[in-house]
């Protein structure tokens, strides 16, 4: 019990950390402003809902339209976060401490996904804010963040995992690098031109969420392309499926890292 | 020795030692970061080999290693090499100006890029693989749009003092272009400053003359990034701001 009161303490002041950077908000506005700014110009899928379209598919159009790039700042800002410790030679003195490197793990996880998504989920808060007054809809708020939780969230988490502990081995820059390229090859680019995941369960943008929002396939959801057990049609049960792999397979990582990092010390 | 700095005295090291130096703070992952994007391209077609993956397509994905993942990977280790530099302070008190510092590690990146670049043009040509442009003409695939990603990628690293911020902008220019390929070759204006048209449009006329534009735009750049460069102790900051 005391364990994951510890973690719970790690978590806090991870967040109250990160949540201070006000190069993550910075970024997150600027990122999130230059997609609704840019939105007419970036064809039909991306466009603003018609008139009097339900609060649902209105913010759910919000949520894909910042799961394009939006994740790319999640990842840039979780990639040196652990190589923190080791370049401020903390790492030793805080294995020291009570937490252990699991709990500490996750706790900086948990502090870090919610500290990232807090600016995201505050870019769809404006943005449901502005359809209530510009469509008179209260319903905007309850269905931004649910579109929030779905789409958006998700994609944190999995990149989060990765992030927080890919560049451990690779470093900062090399990570980065082919952070990007993975978002392009593995979310955008379509099995046609290359063998990619894209359109799968396993995308974190959010395609298969998004689609069973608006009830039509969008962002590729579905598509045939290789791994075909993972291109179901895009249903509620497949999309709630889609979320949990997403958050499990951002937790391996972790899990790995864990491990690793047990034995050896144990070594 | 460079003009400016103190001439030889015992213990000042000489220009090898000291370029020797300057690739050690570097460091490997930057120094490397151009030959692993190309080595990342060639991997995605030994990879899809197998997978029937036709020889113009092969060739589309080693161009695309060369004209857009090449740029990407030097915008983002440039942006290390000026946003994560370690002892300022120590740096700010020396005779050799910092600018000057930053400038020899962004050079040898500079080098470093251009050398791989050329080789894997020449490997690439040999193995019968090539669809660019002429091969006299191959460094504008690539070196525009190096200078231009790394330059936009230094500068707002230094007017930020944001590693997250210049990284995030980079990474967004990017994807964008990747993205919305179609909506920049729509319209005149926006064409010569298209960063990867051999790879992603179908048709480039006028490649020669847009490039040469593109080039053109990274003076401003260049020049904001020599302005700020002047004023190194802009650059002391807290860490993570």
């Amino acid at each position: 019990m005391s364990g994951v009161r510890e973690t719970l303490a790690v978590c806090r002041y991870e967040f109250r950390m990160q949540i201070r950077k006000r190069s993550l908000w910075i970024t997150i506005a600027l990122l999130a402003g230059s997609l609704a700014a840019g939105r007419f110009g970036m064809g039909p899928r991306y466009a603003p809902a018609s008139p009097g379209a339900p609060a649902r598919e209105v913010m759910t159009r919000w949520a894909f339209l910042f799961s394009v790039i939006l994740p790319i700042a999640f990842g840039m800002a979780l990639a040196d976060r652990l190589l923190r410790d080791r370049r401020l030679r903390t790492a030793e003195l805080l294995a020291s401490m009570p937490p252990g490197s699991g709990g500490r793990l996750t706790g900086t996880f948990l502090g870090s996904v919610t500290a990232t998504g807090a600016p995201a989920l505050a870019a769809m808060l404006v943005a449901a804010g502005y359809e209530t007054v510009r469509r008179g809809d209260p319903m905007m708020i309850p269905w931004g963040l649910a579109a929030f939780a779905a789409v958006l969230a998700p994609a944190l988490v999995f990149v989060a995992g990765y992030a927080l502990v890919c560049p451990l081995v690779l470093t900062a820059p090399l990570f980065r690098v082919l952070f990007v390229g993975y978002w392009f090859w593995g979310n955008l680019l379509l099995p046609a031109t290359l063998p990619t995941p894209t359109g799968s369960l396993l995308t974190p943008i959010g395609s298969y969420a998004a689609s069973w929002l608006l009830g039509t396939p969008v962002l590729h959801a579905g598509i045939p392309g290789p791994l075909s057990f993972l291109r179901p049609e895009p249903t509620g049960s497949a999309a709630a499926g889609s979320i949990a792999l997403l958050v499990v397979a951002g937790l391996i990582p972790l899990l790995a890292a864990g491990l690793l990092r047990g034995r050896w010390r144990t070594a | 020795m460079t003009t400016g700095e103190p001439g030889w005295a015992a213990g000042v090291p000489n220009d090898v030692e000291m370029w020797r130096h300057e690739l050690r703070r570097l460091g490997w992952a930057a120094g490397c970061a151009p030959a692993l994007a190309l080595v990342a391209a060639v991997a995605v077609v030994a990879l899809t080999a197998g997978e029937g993956l036709e020889r113009p397509q092969a060739s589309l994905v080693l161009l695309t290693g060369l004209e857009a993942l090449l740029p990407l990977a030097v915008a983002m280790a440039a942006t290390s090499v000026v946003a994560a530099g370690r002892a300022r302070e120590l740096h700010l008190s020396l005779p050799t100006p910092y600018a000057m510092v930053l400038g020899r590690r962004l050079g040898l990146l500079a080098a470093a890029t251009s050398a791989v670049a050329v080789v894997f043009t020449g490997a690439i040509w040999a193995a019968g693989l090539w669809s660019g442009p002429s091969l006299v003409a191959s460094p504008l695939l690539w070196a525009p749009a190096v200078a231009w990603l790394g330059g936009l990628a230094v500068l707002v690293a230094l007017v930020t003092r944001s590693l997250l911020l210049a990284t995030t902008v980079a990474a967004g220019v990017w994807l964008a272009h990747q993205l919305f390929a179609a909506s920049f070759a729509a319209h005149a204006w926006s064409r010569p400053l298209y960063l990867f048209p051999v790879s992603r449009l179908d048709a480039y006329p006028g490649w020669m003359t847009d490039r040469l534009v593109l080039t053109a735009t990274v003076a401003p750049l260049a020049a904001g990034v020599l302005l700020l460069l002047r004023r190194p102790e802009r650059m002391l900051t807290e860490e993570e701001a």
